[in-house]
């Protein structure tokens, strides 16, 4: 094992972090400080308590999910897409290290991003709102998760993208949409039947219900099936990653 | 005993059809500065990128002062720099960051007087907290350069690393070789410049569509391939060759006041002293001679039209 490789590749996107520190944590906290005020306050107050919780407190743990799953992919996307725009991608290729650990060093460094941005929404949240957290390891085991999965995710998306607009194609018209219609700020009991079970289809609606259970004891489905969700979901990554690698897909002619 | 860089029956067909690399065998020795010549798109960088692990042959083997690329891809890399032709480099880190990046990449702890006495090397030390963004073409090849220094390999490619650098930059590249041979490193460089190989390789590779037409001692390659002429400067104008010269390969220049001579410096008999002889029998009037040596441009030439 390389450590010391992986260790440079880790300390050399969070360098990134650091120079980008206005753009990359304050945005997010700002935006989620805009859901705030437009969910939490203009339309909250019209809203009742969902399932013993009140509305306010209801949506946090889906805006985490919500910046979590947006700040992953754009992390390791950007990561790992950069280098390859640049040229740099050449370093990487030509040295001695495996695939393994270019992950863990390029992923590893943007879900610890997602992490820290998380940490800081939660932080901005309790600010506005009351929050509870019920079962603080299996909260910590969604958020780590869910990180780690969607910088793998994200990963592969820089990897496939061979230009800026593809880049963003996934993360806007596929991932937004899925976040925003999986019950980030409803439950999805406030849906028609029909709607309910189309929602089911949503691999999202997993992740946010097992989140908010975590919180509030509250789910949309079995947190079990959440569990096995998100971990199905990380094992299909690592292996389109290992797969990647293994035919050098995108990185080596 | 074991090669520096040991290539056998390596081909490479890109998907596109294009067969960059045909069946290359080479042995590069340990400690040696081979030049690898040849036109653009005859295959040098492509056969430099599978030996560092970029692109994957097609067919073949490499392996790495005997540790083959792919099954010991870690000792085998671990051995190699690589400066690549394109100007890669990181935009927004600073020269200090981006060379100690490289050296922690290649599986090094840290060494910070070694990285400052590197970048000194390279003239680079008062731009260790500039951007990279900030410098000149020149300096970020230096750059490129000290990145793959950082890891102290055993074996350095340069890819082209003076294309479009000038005059003093290539002198101190050539300098900088030079030391690194005296530390026992291995040099492989690709070029254009004929000039630089004549400079500084101890051996001269010939690349031509995707074969290695030939692989010499540079000296050597001059004294076999090296044609010499005779320059004879004439008293007086002559309009045609006397008949008695018709054996001799001789042409007729500048107006008739020059006669010119080739000949193989190899034969046993250049013909020089007969010829000369000769020109005295036809009574015609030497004014001056001179012999001029081919130079490693004429053989490059040469060589790579034969092999159209």
């Amino acid at each position: 094992m390389n450590f010391e490789a992986v260790k440079a590749i880790y300390i050399f996107e969070m360098a990134r972090m650091r120079r980008t520190l206005l753009q990359s944590v304050v945005s997010p906290v700002l935006s989620t400080s805009l859901y705030f005020i437009v969910f939490g306050a203009a339309i909250g107050s019209r809203i009742e308590e969902i399932d013993g919780v009140p509305y306010g407190s209801f949506i946090v743990p889906g805006l985490m999910m919500l910046t979590l799953l947006q700040n992953s992919i754009s992390n390791a996307s950007f990561g790992i897409y950069f280098p390859k725009f640049v040229g740099t991608i050449y370093e990487v290729l030509s040295a001695p290290i495996s695939f393994l650990e270019i992950v863990l060093g390029y992923v590893g460094a943007a879900a610890t991003k997602s992490l820290i941005l998380g940490t800081i929404i939660l932080a901005t949240a309790h600010l506005f709102v009351p929050i509870e957290i019920r079962h603080p390891f299996w909260m910590l085991f969604f958020l780590v998760a869910t990180a780690v999965t969607f910088s793998l995710f994200g990963f592969i998306i820089g990897i496939w993208a061979d230009n800026f607009e593809k880049l963003q194609l996934i993360p806007l018209l596929v991932v937004t949409p899925l976040v925003f219609l999986g019950g980030s700020f409803y439950s999805i009991e406030m849906l028609p039947e029909f709607w309910q079970k189309v929602t089911l289809a949503n691999p999202v609606l997993y992740l946010i219900s097992g989140f908010r259970w975590s919180f509030y004891e509250t789910s949309d489905v079995s947190v079990e099936v959440s569990i096995a969700m998100i971990l199905l979901f990380l094992a299909l990554c690592l292996g389109l990653v290992w797969w990647i690698f293994k035919t050098g897909y995108r990185l080596k002619t | 005993m074991q090669h520096a860089i040991s290539i056998s029956k390596l081909s490479k067909v890109y998907d596109s059809g294009l067969a960059a690399l045909q069946e290359v065998d080479l042995d590069i020795r340990n400690g040696e500065i081979l030049a690898l010549l040849g036109p653009n798109g005859a295959g040098k960088t492509t056969l430099i990128s599978i030996v560092c692990g970029i692109v994957n042959a097609t067919n073949g083997k490499v392996s790495v002062q005997g540790h083959d690329i792919i099954s010991e891809f870690r000792a085998a890399r671990e051995r190699i720099g690589l400066v690549p032709q394109e100007l890669h480099v990181e935009t927004f880190e600073t020269v200090w960051d981006t060379v100690s990046y490289s050296r922690g990449l290649f599986g090094k702890k840290p060494n910070p007087p070694l990285i400052e006495q590197l970048l000194k090397d390279l003239t680079l030390w008062d731009k260790k907290d500039s951007k990279i963004l900030e410098l000149s073409g020149g300096m970020k090849r230096r750059v490129m350069i000290a990145k793959a220094l950082a890891h102290e390999p055993k074996i350095l490619f340069l890819d082209e690393p003076t294309a479009g650098v000038d005059v003093e930059l290539r002198k101190d590249m050539w300098q900088l070789v030079r030391r690194l041979r005296e530390g026992g490193v291995t040099i492989i460089l690709t070029t254009h410049y004929i000039e630089e190989a004549e400079e500084i390789a101890d051996r001269v590779g010939v690349i031509n569509k995707g074969r290695l037409i030939l692989v010499e001692e540079k000296s050597e390659l001059m004294r076999k391939l090296g044609k010499k002429q005779l320059t004879v400067e004439l008293n007086e104008v002559l309009e045609t060759l006397p008949e008695a010269l018709g054996g001799y390969d001789l042409d007729l220049e500048n107006g008739g006041e020059r006669i010119v001579y080739r000949y193989n410096s190899q034969a046993e008999r250049t013909g020089i002293g007969s010829l000369l002889a000769d020109l005295n029998r036809a009574g015609i009037s030497v004014k001056d001679i001179a012999t001029e040596q081919s130079s490693l441009e004429d053989i490059f030439v040469t060589l790579v039209e034969e092999s159209r």
